[in-house]
């Protein structure tokens, strides 16, 4: 009899003292914690005492041990043709991120996603694909990847490089991502161009760009050592668990560091923070500028700002070159702001202009505040209390994460950062703003943007990156290429958009009925011809529905730990990934897909012929990167006749923190934080010394309080001013303007009408930046959230009949879909009311299902889901509406009723999912 | 889908047999300790007053777990919650396991659920006859 549940193994085998080791780092979420993978012949196992294993270690082990390998942490893998035993076990020996081998639950089943046909990554795909009679079927590389290169090229000679579209994800792997640019962006010359998570290529947080923070500037060193950390829109217990665990909770436990968090939602983190002296403030989705300027004017009128910094640090306290009235009458020079102005609306002439601006805007009012945040008086007054630095001591930190800006993108990121300036926030260890980020940083820019041929504008002067969404919906396209990403899904607005996917797809009158490679192609032509779209898609699943219901063209691709990769973490931190076993079947690389595709459409220059060529060749793009510039280290590789790849692996899991730099050999870099840039055992290695240079990693970016050496960088370039102040013309911070009239309409209409409520979505431990993986092919957390969940206040619950367990449906009919017009003249034209009376939206329905979570810790009125549950995707109900400034998504934003259908099988079932409420501390 | 199925109990009958307690002597929320297979192996015995997954006695709410977080080997031998009938948080990082739903993680990074003993009644004894999953920090429970 078998049974449907997950049933935990009770004994593991230990790799024995011989095994190989590998170094990698986790695949998922941005903190990227340092992995061994041992492997090891089956038929052999390792002994308990520490003698008769490759973990060194006598077990049973004690508490805090690391290099424990339980079962999630073993799998059977082929390599070499041969099968292997696996161990994937966090690195007790690492010298940063996850001291003492710390990991989350998610690297720490990093094991289970490895390809054995024996488990449920079965599924994999191993051959290329083409959609003949609506089944996918499989054929060869050569003749899927010809009829991809003759439509390629038939689109953009007939319809134009524009109708050429790219979806790309923007983080798996270095090597990959400069394939995907180079080609798609320097070769094909696309403007139709946009990342998995975004509708553009643009500024993802403009606000704090354009003040000049570098989003990534900060160590993890920093996030532990400030007096106070204020953060938006995210916990970093759920999100960044490493972070949290080993650098900013044992800063609040040992340390009496003060935490800030705002969320509509309480989390463990939050729960933890208050619980030792911190703040929580319950804000309503989309209110964070208000929240932010309301308690930046009470440090104002208390006299709590820090001037000092203030003067020496922000534009216009003095009539120095470069500062905001200088440059030609152009503004902050070279600071993208400018060109998205809205000729005084935004910018601010300086900290006494701002002042003027924030004390006279009527919502900063505290009671108003209170009233549009829903955070309570009481708590506005302790949050600047706590912020208060009049006196320039208290080190203040702050980071962001989406449920900031994917809430009120522009307004959202610029109140956040002129708070931030206020407290004495920039430039100094431990006093530092940054992201604390999603994805692990894989950017490798191969070809720049052609900005020119984009015909997105707001009205200011320079267009916007195109919001490809929107030049989908409105028919523009008629070739789409999907990489790694579930395009529509997880896009706003998703089952409005997925209509018009298959309208152009399946809903086209032209489709292939034979497996000639001639008839595919013709009747493809034929296809674009008359406004349909051909889709191709490579990913290592088959995604439901960009690649079961769409994809004409379906290639498989080879990912972590079966090829050397290159990747950077949160904090500029560049390692290896090491190959360990096989790519399943014929699955390939990303960059070996796009060589072979670029060469059959005439492109020159992909002769690469392994992954170390490509990272060799991409290296000089990597310079003036805030993140992963890693110019100055494959220099030396080439000095010193190493393959880069085999350079990088010698820093094993610790790697080195970007931009890694050129100086003077005998030089010391003794900045805090300095001891977790790179292995110790590296600091003096004469593998980075070559003509009395060496090669060195940072800790941070803007680094005011540094030196910076006299005889710096040497051949390499870097800007050495970003290194040390503020990444604007000035070099010191511009004030940025939030004025809530920009959003109030949206703000309204979105805002709960009748027996609605405030739809919101975010993210779980147990799942982040892992569902491709552990949703549908990890049983262990598969039991945990077998489908899509929607946390209510007990409030909300009991007034709709519902108790948790129950089977739910939100749903909506006043969804609102930009649906053309790509052009703003005048700053007021792309305001969502303008938009709605001039026909430029549609209002759509979406309905998805999920599982009720009664909970106190959802703030009431709102509904909380998972981001992106791959059947019931709670995006459906956000409104794709984009921020017109950057044309980001609000994806936090959405609405919807509420109503119970029924009992969920979970609801009585002992096996599979739980109830408890998760921020009891 | 209540209780423990027959092949989980085949999986695990290299377990020994062994009396750990009894019904009468137990109160609700209160845990008492008991070591199985081994001596060196100390778990907690329940009475959780709500069914529970693999609860046994006449309300099937007795149960008895590994109360060792899977995450890093973190002590949860104090942190029953009776109210919601978890172990946690952690001391150490703050993962918290329902005692309701065979150990289930609620929140946190135990990679494995706690390691639940298989429980057999025969009148007021109550037996310890086996395991679910793997005790933290070993290779094998027995």
């Amino acid at each position: 009899m078998s049974t449907s549940h997950y049933i935990p193994d009770d004994k593991v085998p230990l790799p024995p003292p011989d095994a190989e080791v590998f170094t990698t780092c986790c695949d998922y979420c941005i903190v990227a914690c340092g992995y061994k993978v041992y492997r090891w012949p089956l038929g052999t196992e390792g002994g308990a005492k520490a003698k008769e294993n490759a973990l060194k270690r006598d077990y049973p082990l004690g508490p805090l041990a690391g290099n424990w390998v339980g079962p999630n942490q073993h799998n059977i893998v082929t390599a070499n043709g041969k099968q292997y035993h696996i161990a994937v076990v966090a690195d007790a020996d690492t010298e940063a991120v996850n001291l003492g081998g710390d990991h989350s639950i998610r690297g720490g089943c990093i094991a289970q996603k490895v390809f054995n046909p024996n488990t449920p990554t079965r599924d994999r795909l191993q051959r290329p694909m083409v959609r003949v009679f609506d089944t996918l079927m499989p054929v060869t590389w050569d003749f899927a990847l010809d009829i991809a290169a003759e439509i390629s090229k038939y689109v953009i000679k007939n319809h134009s490089e524009n109708a050429w579209a790219c979806k790309t994800n923007s983080y798996q792997f270095m090597e990959n991502q400069y394939a995907i640019t180079r080609f798609a962006l320097k070769d094909i010359n696309t403007p139709a161009f946009a990342w998995h998570d975004s509708p553009c290529i643009g500024e993802e947080s403009a606000g704090i760009a354009f003040t000049g923070f570098s989003t990534f500037a900060p160590s993890y060193w920093d996030r532990a050592n400030a007096d106070v950390l204020f953060i938006s829109g995210t916990d970093p217990f759920e999100t960044k668990t490493i972070l949290w665990n080993e650098w900013i909770m044992p800063a609040i436990r040992d340390k009496g560091m003060k935490v800030i968090m705002v969320m509509p939602r309480k989390t463990a983190g939050a729960a933890y923070a208050e619980a030792n002296g911190g703040l929580f403030l319950d804000v309503i989705p989309g209110t964070d500028p208000v929240l932010y300027n309301a308690i930046t004017r009470l440090l104002i009128e208390n006299n709590q700002v820090d001037m000092e910094f203030i003067k020496n640090w922000t534009s216009n306290f003095n009539t120095e070159l470069w500062e905001t009235e200088s440059g030609f009458g152009r503004g902050t020079r070279n600071t993208h702001w400018q060109w998205i102005t809205t000729w005084g609306k935004l910018e601010a002439k300086g900290f006494e202009d701002f002042k003027k601006w924030v004390l006279g805007e009527k919502e900063t009012e505290i009671g108003k505040a209170s009233e549009i945040t829903g955070v309570s008086v009481e708590k506005i007054k302790k949050a600047a209390e706590m912020l208060a630095n009049g006196n320039g001591k208290k080190k203040v930190s702050f980071a962001y994460e989406k449920g900031n800006y994917w809430s009120n993108n522009y307004l959202g990121t610029a109140s956040l950062a002129s708070l931030a300036l206020m407290t004495g926030c920039g430039n100094r260890p431990g006093r530092m703003l940054g992201r604390l980020g999603g994805h692990q940083r894989g950017g490798l820019g191969g070809g720049n943007y052609p900005g020119n041929k984009s015909p997105d504008k707001f009205g200011g002067r320079r267009r916007l990156t195109m919001d490809v969404d929107r030049w989908v919906e409105s028919g523009h396209v008629r070739f789409a290429w999907v990489v790694g990403t579930t395009w529509v899904s997880a896009m706003a607005g998703s089952q409005s958009q997925m209509n018009t996917f298959s309208k152009l797809t399946r809903g086209n009158p032209h489709q292939v009925m034979s497996l000639v490679k001639e008839e595919i192609i013709e009747t493809l032509k034929k296809r674009v011809d008359s406004g349909g779209m051909v889709v191709v898609n490579q990913d290592i699943y088959l995604r439901d529905p960009i690649g079961a219901k769409y994809a004409d063209i379906v290639f498989p691709v080879a990912t972590w730990g079966e090829a050397d990769f290159t990747r950077a973490n949160g904090e500029r931190r560049l390692r290896l990934y090491s190959k360990f076993c096989d790519a399943p079947g014929e699955a390939q690389p990303d960059w070996w897909i796009i060589a072979q595709w670029a060469k059959k459409m005439g492109f020159e220059g992909y002769d690469w012929k392994d992954s170390n060529d490509v990272i060799t060749e991409g290296a000089r793009f990597s310079r003036g990167r805030q993140d992963n510039n890693y110019d100055a280290l494959a220099w030396m590789a080439k000095q010193k006749g190493v393959k880069f790849h085999d350079l990088l692996r010698k820093f094993g899991t610790t790697g080195i923190q970007t931009p890694t730099v050129l100086v003077d050999e005998n030089y010391k870099y003794d900045r805090p934080g300095g001891e977790h840039t790179m292995p110790k055992a590296m600091k003096d290695s004469p593998d980075l010394r070559h003509g009395g240079l060496k090669v060195i990693g940072l800790a941070r970016l803007h680094d005011s309080e540094w030196d910076l050496p006299s005889e710096h960088f040497g051949a390499r370039y870097i800007d050495p001013k970003n290194l040390v102040s503020f990444n604007t013309q000035s070099g010191k911070a511009n004030w940025l303007k939030s004025p809530w009239d920009m959003y109030s309409d949206f703000h309204e209409y979105m805002s709960p009408k009748d027996d609605e409520l405030r739809i919101t979505n975010g993210r779980v431990n147990e799942i982040w930046q892992s569902g491709f993986d552990d949703v549908e092919r990890r049983p262990y957390i598969t039991q945990r959230f077998p489908e899509q969940f929607i946390e209510l206040h007990p409030d909300d619950a009991k007034a709709r009949g519902i108790e948790s367990g129950d089977m739910v449906v939100a749903y909506s009919d006043r969804i609102p879909v930009w649906k053309d017009q790509q052009m703003g003249t005048n700053a007021n034209d792309t305001k969502f009311g303008a938009l709605l009376k001039n026909g430029h939206v549609k209002m759509t329905s979406a309905s998805v299902t999920a599982v009720a979570m009664v909970t106190p810790a959802v703030k009431k009125g709102v509904g909380f889901m998972y981001f992106l549950h791959p059947t019931q995707p709670a995006n459906s109900l956000a409104a794709r509406i984009v921020d017109p400034l950057t044309n980001q998504y609000r994806y936090k934003i959405g609405i919807g009723k509420v109503k119970r259908i029924g009992e969920s099988p979970y609801k009585r079932d002992f096996h599979t999912m739980t109830f408890v409420r998760r921020d009891l501390v | 889908g209540f209780g423990i199925s027959m092949a989980e109990a085949a999986v695990l009958s290299k377990y020994p047999r062994k009396k750990i307690g009894s019904l009468r002597a137990l109160k609700t929320d209160v845990p008492v300790r008991f070591a199985y297979p081994t001596k060196d192996i100390e778990n907690m015995l329940v009475k959780l007053g709500a069914q529970a997954g693999g609860g046994v006695g006449p309300s099937k709410d007795v149960v008895a777990f590994n109360p060792v977080c899977t995450h890093m080997g973190g002590p949860l031998g104090e942190k029953y919650n009776a109210q919601y009938k978890i172990l946690g948080q952690c001391p150490f990082h703050q993962s918290t396991f329902d005692l309701t739903r065979h150990g289930m993680i609620v929140s946190g990074h135990g990679t494995e659920s706690l390691p639940q003993v298989l429980l057999e009644t025969e009148g007021d004894d109550i037996y310890a006859t086996g395991f679910i999953g793997l005790v933290y920090g070993r290779k094998s429970n027995v």
